[in-house]
């Protein structure tokens, strides 16, 4: 059995490889689409073990998490023109130092797998029931108090020079309208999908999907395709930048950035990331790297590991909800099958993350770095036309007018998450059908 | 303290109060959004709308192709006698130089009263989170000397650091003993930051129930007292005083340590108190146990860590240290 488990997680790990790769592509759009195969495989008769489909899910999600660094990093290259907002990874890029900032973040990922397996693995059962049991009738307001964080620390870009007036407030307000207006209007194309969605019944686990393809991969293929930016030749250094010290520094902020995320619904990983940032008053750029690394891998393995850990069985997260429909888990075997899955699929993930880090550096010195961006598009666009039709194609590109307006102001593509936070606290709160009435939406 | 540090502050003075617990329990997050919201205020107020409308009679620009410091050092020095030549108040604001989407020139000015010089230097490109840039130290880079031949009094530190978003502003005024003294930041934990400030808020909630008014005033002034730990100080007492109180110097506002200290004391408070209004609790555990576990046990296997890490690991990473002459 322990071969069919490993060969299991391999197999999930080196699909994980493929799909990781491009661009925009959710794993949970993948998972999906297998958790669709498996019902009809059992409709026909054809039972598959879980411990074949659960290792591999796993693998899925964990090699997932840590090997889409890669593109986030060499594929996403900013201009120069004042319309982006450049993260740490990709100034790495720019300076001819993708592949040092892909291992760096790679090297945070091996961190949260470390974190996962040997801290928060033990521990979950024991602790983390309480916290549950305590916070759930709090849920709510925990969830507001996080979105009114988020809109209240926007902070203005604009409005540094000049003489004080008017003038001087509105340029600076430039920014942090357009962060309210694209949370405003997330929001309501959340309310939209949530109460009359256009995309079909037979595809409603996929709702959420086309909204999310519009809102973040489409503006970045788009931005990427019209600056038309020259990536610089890259260097591949064999020691990185980073010390013990920087490397727990991020682990925590990770570690505690991911970890809320897993924990909290509706909480994503970037979010958690940007509450941990902030709490830990971390500046150096190696430390927000590695950190994100180590907060991703917390966050969408976190989710789906919460999920097995005896006493809680919390299902939150894309991930978890689709194992939810395959599998209840009731057993430590369980856990722990789950535990070497992540273990074995990190540590195989990691020793993978060079190589791939090097092919895709020659693939983008080989390839007009537009043309990946047209492709990258191509199959982003296909993808939804496929899973949800020509209405989902109509939602994707309005949320993609959403998503532009963060990427031209230069305001948070986090306040694109209203898409789900603005919804959902409502629905918690008790006042999402209220709202739904007000807007139309329950006639 | 960081902004994050004021609004969780805010959110567990809120968790204080019996009713916004109870509140919550019925599906209503009023007073906790309102305690968060009155934690970030004060700074909210400074920063996101009065700081546009201060009027600065002297603005520095430095020229960023040149990266001169002389015109700077000598603006500086040229305010301070001004100031103590007319008796006006003069405000100053040194620009911030912006040199790509990320990327900002830094410079440092030092305003030193017993040598009676203004000293200015330009260093490396930062980015916005300061963080120096390789290779963009400047090949020359001269400190810039500008004398000023009166007695002049500090209220905040001597070395003043310019690179992100909004440069510095500084307060020049004569005192009545002919003294010039300087204001750091004038428009920064002013009025806003007074409990006359948060009465006034905590009297406007006071409209809409007794309650809001005691969550806004706590978290508003839970903000203000916070702030006394660290160098600058506030205004406590506007509209009776003009000048800061000074702080108690136990820290610096960006400091690491205290703020995810204070971050996560809240959070544990905060669940202590939704705990606690648990009528029967099906998880039994006393504050000391609480503590314990979440804070005693975590900080002190951190810091062990930390040190066999330090100690185990001989390599260091390759930092930008700038040197200064300031």
């Amino acid at each position: 059995m322990i071969f069919t488990v490993a060969a299991s997680v391999l197999a999930g790990t080196v699909l994980a490889c493929f799909l990781a790769i491009l661009p925009g592509l959710h794993i949970y759009n993948v998972m999906g689409l297998i958790a669709l195969f498996l019902y009809s495989l059992h409709g026909s008769g054809i039972a598959a073990m879980p411990e074949v489909y659960i290792p591999f899910m796993f693998a899925l999600v964990t090699g997932w998490s840590m090997l889409n660094t890669i593109p986030s990093v060499l594929l996403g290259a900013p201009d120069e023109s004042a319309i982006f907002t450049v993260l740490p990874g990709q100034k790495y890029l720019m300076a001819g130092l993708g592949y040092e900032g892909t291992m760096m973040i790679g090297a945070g990922s091996l961190a949260g797998i470390f974190m996962l397996v040997f801290l928060i693995g033990p521990l979950a059962s024991k602790f983390l029931p309480i916290a549950r049991y305590v916070l759930t009738p709090h849920m709510h307001w925990i969830l507001w108090v996080i979105i009114t964080f988020m809109l209240m620390t926007e902070w203005p870009k604009n409005g540094n020079w000049g003489p004080a007036g008017w003038r001087k407030f509105f340029a600076a307000w430039s920014t942090l309208g357009a962060g309210l207006l694209t949370f405003g209007l997330s929001g309501l194309l959340g309310f939209l999908l949530l109460y009359r969605s256009p995309v079909s019944v037979d595809n409603a686990f996929q709702n959420i999907m086309p909204a999310f393809a519009g809102l973040f991969a489409i503006p970045w293929c788009l931005l990427n395709a019209i600056s038309g930016t020259e990536v610089p030749k890259q260097h591949v250094r064999d020691a990185l930048n980073i010390n013990s010290d920087l490397l727990l520094r991020s682990s925590i902020a990770g570690g505690i950035g991911g970890g809320f995320a897993s924990f909290f619904p509706v909480v994503t990983g970037g979010i958690g990331g940007l509450l941990a940032g902030h709490a830990t008053a971390q500046r150096d750029e190696r430390v927000f790297m590695m950190s994100q690394g180590v907060s991703k891998v917390v966050y969408y393995t976190g989710s789906l590991m919460l999920f097995f850990v005896p006493g809680l069985f919390l299902t939150h997260g894309g991930g978890a909800l689709i194992v939810k429909g395959l599998y209840t888990p009731h057993t430590w075997g369980d856990y722990y099958l789950a535990l070497g899955s992540i273990a074995l699929s990190g540590a195989v993930s990691f020793l993978l993350m060079s190589p791939l880090t090097k092919w895709t550096i020659k693939l983008i010195g080989k390839i007009d770095y537009r043309r990946i961006s047209i492709f990258s598009l191509g199959i982003i666009v296909a993808l939804v036309f496929t899973i949800t039709g020509r209405a989902g194609l109509f939602v994707m590109t309005v949320a993609a007018g959403i998503g532009l307006i963060p990427v031209l102001f230069g305001s948070r593509r986090l306040n694109c998450l209203g898409v789900l936070l603005f919804p959902i606290a409502c629905n918690m709160s008790g006042v999402g059908e209220p709202a739904a009435a007000f807007l139309g939406l329950l006639k | 303290m960081k902004g994050i540090a004021h609004f969780i502050s805010g959110v567990a003075a809120a968790s204080f109060c019996p009713w916004a617990i109870e509140a919550a329990q019925n599906g209503n997050p009023a007073f906790f959004i309102l305690g968060a919201v009155a934690g970030i205020l004060p700074d909210t107020i400074d920063f996101k709308f009065y700081r546009f409308f201060y009027h600065h009679e002297v603005s520095i620009y430095p020229e960023p192709t040149k990266l001169d410091p002389q015109p700077v050092a000598d603006a500086v020095a040229a305010a301070v006698t001004e100031a103590a030549v007319t008796g006006r108040p003069v405000r100053l604001k040194l620009a911030t130089i912006k040199t790509g989407v990320d990327d900002w020139r830094q410079y440092r000015v030092r305003i030193d009263p017993d040598s009676g010089e203004v000293r200015v230097q330009f260093g490396p490109v930062v980015s916005t989170g300061q963080s120096p840039q390789f290779g963009t130290l400047p090949a020359n880079r001269p400190v810039a000397v500008a004398r000023f031949s009166v007695p002049v009094k500090q209220s905040y530190e001597p070395v003043y650091t310019v690179d992100i978003f909004d440069g510095p502003s500084f307060l020049f005024q004569r005192n009545e003993n002919g003294t010039v003294e300087i204001d750091f930041l004038p428009w920064h934990r002013n009025w806003s930051h007074s409990f006359a400030v948060a009465a006034l808020l905590a009297g406007f909630a006071f409209l809409w129930t007794w309650q809001a008014g005691v969550v806004v005033f706590c978290a508003y002034a839970l903000h203000i007292i916070e702030d006394q730990t660290g160098h600058m100080g506030s205004n406590l007492f506007f509209p009776f005083t003009k000048r800061r109180t000074p702080g108690l110097k136990w820290m610096y506002s960006g400091d690491a340590l205290p703020n995810f200290g204070c971050v996560w004391l809240c959070c544990l408070l905060i669940f202590w108190n939704v705990y606690a209004a648990i009528p029967e609790p099906l998880y039994h555990f006393s504050f000391l146990r609480l503590m314990f576990y979440a804070v005693i046990i975590p900080f002190a296997a951190f810091g062990v860590v930390r040190w066999f890490l330090v100690r185990a690991d001989k390599g260091h990473p390759e930092t930008l240290v700038t040197e200064w002459d300031v």
